[in-house]
């Protein structure tokens, strides 16, 4: 198979058009996908990443075709498949809820899409049997569905969904119905499962921890609109915007608004409570002194020091001691800037601390846009 | 204010033991968590502390009065829950007031207005106290139920899983900003959660609950460093501790533990060993926590192989399982680090961060204790 590409796809729903048509903002555009484009390389396990409503799932649908396409086109290789049926796709999908035929056996319910297609009796077996080898299902083949749990029922719904042997496998928040411990048990066989078939695999899900896990490459959308499509790393390490940067990570980023001031000739950060942080370096072409942004860094890349080197003093509000972590908790006015250290003394409230941030770890955004201010290559 | 005394307090629902033999000493104005996996009982004790539920027997005490017979709402205790039961149709102002609007609890005017926004300022809701909840969000909703619940000035708080609604991120927010008002709220708290994380950073003391016992009662430092049993080594951390049986023999009068792989032993400290001796522990059960885990990528001395089976990131770190031969190892390292599955990589075990179990009654028998001074100060302060 070849690579799978989506060109400016943009998706309304017909009811929805209708209702705002009045309110005048079509021309805005109430789309559920925005032109959307997506290069998804054979082979490479995708996630597409979001809060509800942001589009994901419409996506899904319309690369399975259970969606038409407002606009746009989505290609396999030069084929342009965006008229073609469903069951000509070469999709297997799997949904968050199984969709199972509960009077069937497992066994029945793998075969389901094999006998419709009058494969012969051997084949189906012969199939079947190996799938359910794979997905760690073989010893319940006779069972009924219903007696199920719900990680067996994923597991078949996914066996189901391979048994085809699909181009593509389409999953939408296959996990998210599963309790933590089973759900982390199947994300990693889901991974295993990707890395022994090979094949083009789309999981559309909120969890960020899960995209993170599982994909070779992640889009973010947002309201329709992709955000930023790059491997877990880009994502993490170089966010595009503001949105991003919040969305990825546990505990999230500190972001926190700022103003650029002085303190005698050196620039720095003014927080809300007028607490300030040294600019970096790097920082020091793009800031306009007076001017309001919001700085971005995760809370393990601020470290606590002794020497005469560092970025800010400031006072701790809460210290958690969470076993192998410590969580450092600084008020600045309604939020807090948190920073995550493994080994660190017992601090209290009202302690100061000397904190230096890893600069290339250290984000700059625009306050209204919300994009990434980008500092100049080096040379 | 008061303290709260359990004494031997027992239910049973129809054959079910939900609590057995509880019993619990929480100090006057100590905020003190009842933690546990789900159908633990930890609502029942809450419950039995109210007067909601009445034991089959013991006897429950604030301070030296015996609280047995005396009606819920004569117990003056406040209660939060997970879903916060707000008025929609009243002001964020006349909730917060509500709980003083009461016959049992009736305060002038003036006092209501007072303490409203004296509380308000306390959970940082003050913009809000005009509108009405369906104009907040889940988090403010729950310092508006919170605010209701302090303004009482209550003998006993009762907080019941007040966070588990929220998404992660608010929890942890919330969790921060309850530990940050903690010190101000004056008042005895019972709280309880699953979560270990709310568990260790808000209780002075936590009591650990499993079936309707109680396994273990310490403060968080306690409870992590010293787990009574196996069972609650487990509960806290992200990452489950491994625990690897392991057996003790004795080779030129020095103690090793002997590992279940090939050619595997580890000099076990000579504090452990004292205890093992003394005990005559011949196997043991090994927990080894991330923490306890040295990795490394090409071989080193005193190491077990491993083949990556899976790597999970868990937000700042990534969690990874390692398959050594037949057991599977898990523990986190820092997110910047990149394994492939099926990579190779070689573990040694830090004997003087594991905790040693009794192989049969799963009961913590020692470690390994650091010579310096826990919450020593001096570095890194300004």
């Amino acid at each position: 198979m070849a690579e799978l590409r989506l060109n400016h796809v943009y998706k309304m729903y017909e009811n929805t058009a209708k209702k705002k048509r009045k309110a005048a903002s079509l021309k805005q555009g109430n789309y559920a996908v925005k032109d959307l484009s997506l290069v998804i390389p054979d082979g490479e396990f995708i996630g597409i990443l979001g809060p509800s409503g942001c589009g994901k799932s419409t996506t899904l649908r319309m690369i399975a075709g259970l969606e038409e396409i407002t606009k746009g086109e989505i290609q396999i290789g030069d084929q342009d498949i965006s008229r073609l049926h469903p069951k000509d796709r070469g999709i297997g999908l799997a949904f968050e809820d199984y969709a199972l035929y509960p009077p069937l056996s497992v066994y029945d319910n793998i075969a389901f899409c094999l006998k419709a297609h009058k494969l012969p009796k051997e084949e189906v077996r012969k199939r079947v049997l190996e799938i359910a080898g794979i997905m760690k299902v073989e010893t319940l083949l006779e069972e009924k569905v219903s007696a199920l749990s719900g990680g067996q029922k994923q597991r078949v719904n996914i066996a189901r969904a391979l048994v085809r042997n699909p181009d593509i496998l389409l999953l939408d928040e296959p996990l998210s119905h599963l309790d933590g411990k089973m759900r982390q048990i199947l994300r990693g066989e889901i991974k295993r499962l990707h890395k022994m078939i090979g094949c083009t695999t789309i999981l559309v899900t909120h969890d960020q921890m899960e995209a993170m896990s599982l994909a070779d490459r992640i889009a973010i959308m947002k309201l329709g609109v992709l955000q930023q499509y790059g491997t877990p790393e880009e994502i993490y390490n170089d966010p595009v915007n503001l949105f991003v940067a919040d969305f990825i990570g546990e505990p999230p980023m500190n972001l926190l608004t700022v103003r650029v001031g002085r303190k005698g000739e050196t620039p720095v950060f003014v927080l809300k409570n007028q607490e300030t942080i040294k600019v970096p370096r790097k920082f020091y072409p793009v800031i306009k002194d007076g001017e309001e942004y919001i700085i971005g860094i995760r809370p393990t890349n601020i470290e606590i020091v002794n020497g005469e080197t560092y970025d800010a003093l400031l006072e701790v509000d809460v210290f958690e001691n969470l076993g192998e972590e410590k969580i450092i908790s600084i008020r600045i006015e309604d939020t807090f800037l948190t920073i995550v250290a493994e080994d660190t003394e017992v601090l209290e409230k009202g302690d100061k601390i000397r904190i230096k941030m890893k600069e290339d770890r250290f984000y700059l955004f625009d306050k209204t846009t919300g994009m990434r201010i980008r500092e100049p290559e080096r040379r | 204010m008061a303290g709260i005394r359990l004494k031997e307090i027992t239910k049973t629902y129809g054959s079910v033991k939900a609590l057995d033999q509880i019993s619990l000493d929480i100090k006057n104005n100590e905020f003190f968590v009842i933690f546990g996996p789900a159908g633990a009982g930890k609502t029942s004790i809450l419950n039995v502390i109210a007067g909601i539920t009445d034991p089959d027997e013991g006897d429950v005490y604030f301070d030296e009065k015996n609280m047995n017979y005396v009606e819920p709402k004569d117990r003056d205790v406040a209660m939060v829950f997970e879903n916060y039961a707000l008025y929609p149709h009243k002001t964020v102002y006349e909730n917060i007031a509500s709980s003083m609007r009461t016959k049992m609890h009736r305060q002038p005017q003036e006092i209501i207005d007072q303490k409203v926004k004296e509380v308000a300022e306390l959970l940082n809701i003050t913009e809000l106290l005009e509108r009405q909840p369906a104009q907040a969000s889940n988090g403010q909703r729950q310092r508006i139920a919170l605010g209701r619940a302090l303004v009482r000035n209550p003998n006993v708080f009762l907080m019941d899983e007040p966070l588990a609604h929220l998404d992660a991120k608010l929890r942890n927010f919330m969790r921060k900003e309850l530990k940050s008002i903690q010190e101000r709220l004056h008042s005895t708290t019972v709280y309880v959660t699953h979560d270990y994380t709310e568990a260790m950073s808000l209780g002075d003391r936590i009591a650990v609950v499993n079936e309707g016992k109680i396994v273990q009662t310490g403060t968080a430092g306690e409870v992590y460093e010293f787990p009574g049993t196996e069972f609650v080594a487990k509960l806290f951390g992200d990452c489950e501790i491994n625990l690897i049986p392991g057996q003790v023999v004795q080779e030129q009068g020095k103690l090793y533990l002997k590992l279940p792989w090939e050619n595997h032993r580890c000099l076990l400290p000579e504090d452990v060993a004292r205890v093992l001796r003394e005990k005559e522990v011949t196997t043991v059960d090994l927990g080894a926590r991330s923490a306890a885990i040295e990795y490394f990528r090409t071989p080193e001395e005193g190491c077990i192989q491993g083949q990556i089976y899976t790597n999970e990131p868990l937000g700042n770190k990534v969690e990874l399982v390692v398959k050594a031969e037949q057991a599977m190892i898990r523990f986190t390292v820092k997110v910047d680090e990149k394994f492939q599955i099926d990579e190779k990589i070689y573990l040694r075990f830090d004997m003087e961060k594991c905790l040693f179990f009794h192989s049969d009654t799963k009961e913590f028998l020692t470690r390994h204790q650091r010579q310096t001074v826990r919450g020593g100060r001096g570095n890194g302060r300004a």
